[in-house]
């Protein structure tokens, strides 16, 4: 058992396309915080987050040969792809039951702010409190519920074409947020 | 739209980040292959954004990797088996309290049982020793015994002797005690002289008993002797002829001649 090794880009996808476990380790140990960041923004609930990403690095361990560099980096792809669980997670139906009986208790005990504040210092949440609101509430829609873009002109009853435009404008802000 | 226009237009963010829709990914996918600076813009925006994440890491509950790996069916990472040895040492450090535990009971056990023991020993040592005492005792009675029984046994077979003359000397008129009687045996063949006192009263310290055997009207000294505990036959002086013998009370050692003042019995021989 020597000491962890360390991976390029190159050399970590193509451990993992060889089905290398040390790699898969340390993928684990250097991405599964951040993966879990952005999971815990959309889902809220820890246990859930945690249920998600459980999922998610088994479909990152089991779907490596479907990663494609071309398109984008290794970050790039598990970041969409723990997106998409998340937001699956949101419809589906256990989890909206389970978000009725936190609202339940929400009321009940008057509310569970905390877990919101806290997850709003962070990340994108956190990219979010900088946007104008009528930005602000196209991202929230967009990347946080999942929505298309036709789904929420729909919702907000604006333009298509409106909501690219809102949408475009705000992601632009993200490239100097990140600065 | 220029190569420019296009980058700045968002739709290197949309795409990343999933935002886009099928018709825009497959033309920013076009554009990337065509337009090396669509590419290179992409990548710097991808390395920005993960470096974001990684400054916004949240820490996942502890449990998650090894039931990644568990639901996999892969084998757990060397740093995770550390934790896991973990648990294996606490059952080892309570074992070794139990040891020690019943080392403890054993030993204090074991000192209980031999001060029980050594308590036993010296008792039983004790006992040994008063057995001993008495058997020593036992002993010493039994040898006192045999000597006397040997000493009957002889003179119970010197009186069976068929060649033994008895005389018996019953006491004398002017006997300073009258209840004074004593018994010679006299072996005609080996002229050996046994006495033996039937009574005669305790004497002085500085006076002894005198035997005097009458050899034609004059007495010819047959020994001094003490009086003895019990049943005895005293041996004396051998005397080849006698008519009669008689006791006298003499100085200690005898005398030559008998004080005839202090004659106490007196028995003739007969036949």
């Amino acid at each position: 058992m020597g000491s962890t090794p360390t991976y390029n880009e190159q050399e970590l996808t193509s451990a993992l396309k060889a089905k290398d476990q040390q790699a898969f380790s340390y993928l684990y140990d250097h991405y599964s915080g951040s993966l879990y960041s952005i999971i815990l923004q959309i889902v809220k609930s820890p246990e859930v987050a945690s249920d998600v990403l459980q999922e998610v690095f088994v479909n990152i361990w089991r779907k490596i040969e479907s990663y494609d560099p071309i398109k984008g980096r290794l970050f790039t792809w598990m970041l969409n792809i723990s997106r998409n669980a998340s937001i699956d997670m949101l419809r589906s139906k256990n989890y909206q039951n389970s978000q009725k009986n936190q609202e339940i208790t929400d009321n009940v005990y008057g509310g569970n702010q905390a877990t919101q504040t806290n997850i709003d210092g962070i990340g994108l949440s956190k990219f979010l409190g900088k946007l104008r609101p009528e930005q602000r509430v196209l991202i929230e829609l967009a990347y946080f519920k999942g929505y298309t873009h036709d789904e929420i002109a729909q919702i907000e009853d604006i333009p298509l074409g409106t909501v690219k435009t809102r949408i475009r404008n705000a992601l632009l802000q993200l490239r100097e947020f990140l600065k | 739209m220029n190569v420019q226009d296009y980058i700045l237009s968002g739709i290197i963010e949309s795409y990343v980040l999933g935002l886009a829709s099928p018709e825009e990914s497959a033309e920013f996918e076009r554009m990337c292959a065509a337009h090396h600076e669509v590419l290179a813009a992409r990548e710097a925006f991808e390395i920005q954004l993960e470096q974001g994440f990684q400054l916004q890491k949240l820490e996942p509950p502890g449990e998650s990797k090894s039931r990644i790996f568990s639901e996999l069916g892969l084998e757990k990472s060397p740093a995770s088996k550390i934790p896991l040895a973990k648990p294996k040492l606490v059952p080892r450090i309570g074992f070794a309290k139990y040891i020690a535990a019943a080392s403890l009971i054993l030993l204090v056990g074991s000192v209980l049982l031999n001060f029980y023991l050594l308590n036993q020993y010296k008792k039983q040592i004790a006992k040994n020793d008063e057995l001993i005492a008495a058997q020593t005792q036992v002993a010493s009675n039994n040898q006192v015994m045999q000597t006397k029984l040997q000493s009957y046994e002889n003179a119970i077979s010197l009186m069976q002797n068929p060649l033994m003359s008895i005389v018996k000397m019953p006491s004398v008129p002017k006997s300073p005690d009258a209840s004074s009687m004593a018994t010679v045996y006299w072996d005609t063949h080996s002229k050996d002289v046994y006495l033996l006192v039937n009574q005669l009263p305790k004497p002085l310290p500085n006076k002894q008993y005198q035997l005097w055997a009458i050899v034609n009207g004059k007495p010819v000294d047959a020994g001094v002797f003490d009086l003895e505990e019990g049943f005895s036959l005293m041996k004396l002086k051998n005397i080849s002829n006698a008519q009669a013998f008689a006791i006298t009370l003499e100085k200690k050692g005898g005398s030559v001649n008998p004080d005839l003042s202090a004659m106490y019995v007196m028995g003739k021989v007969t036949g």
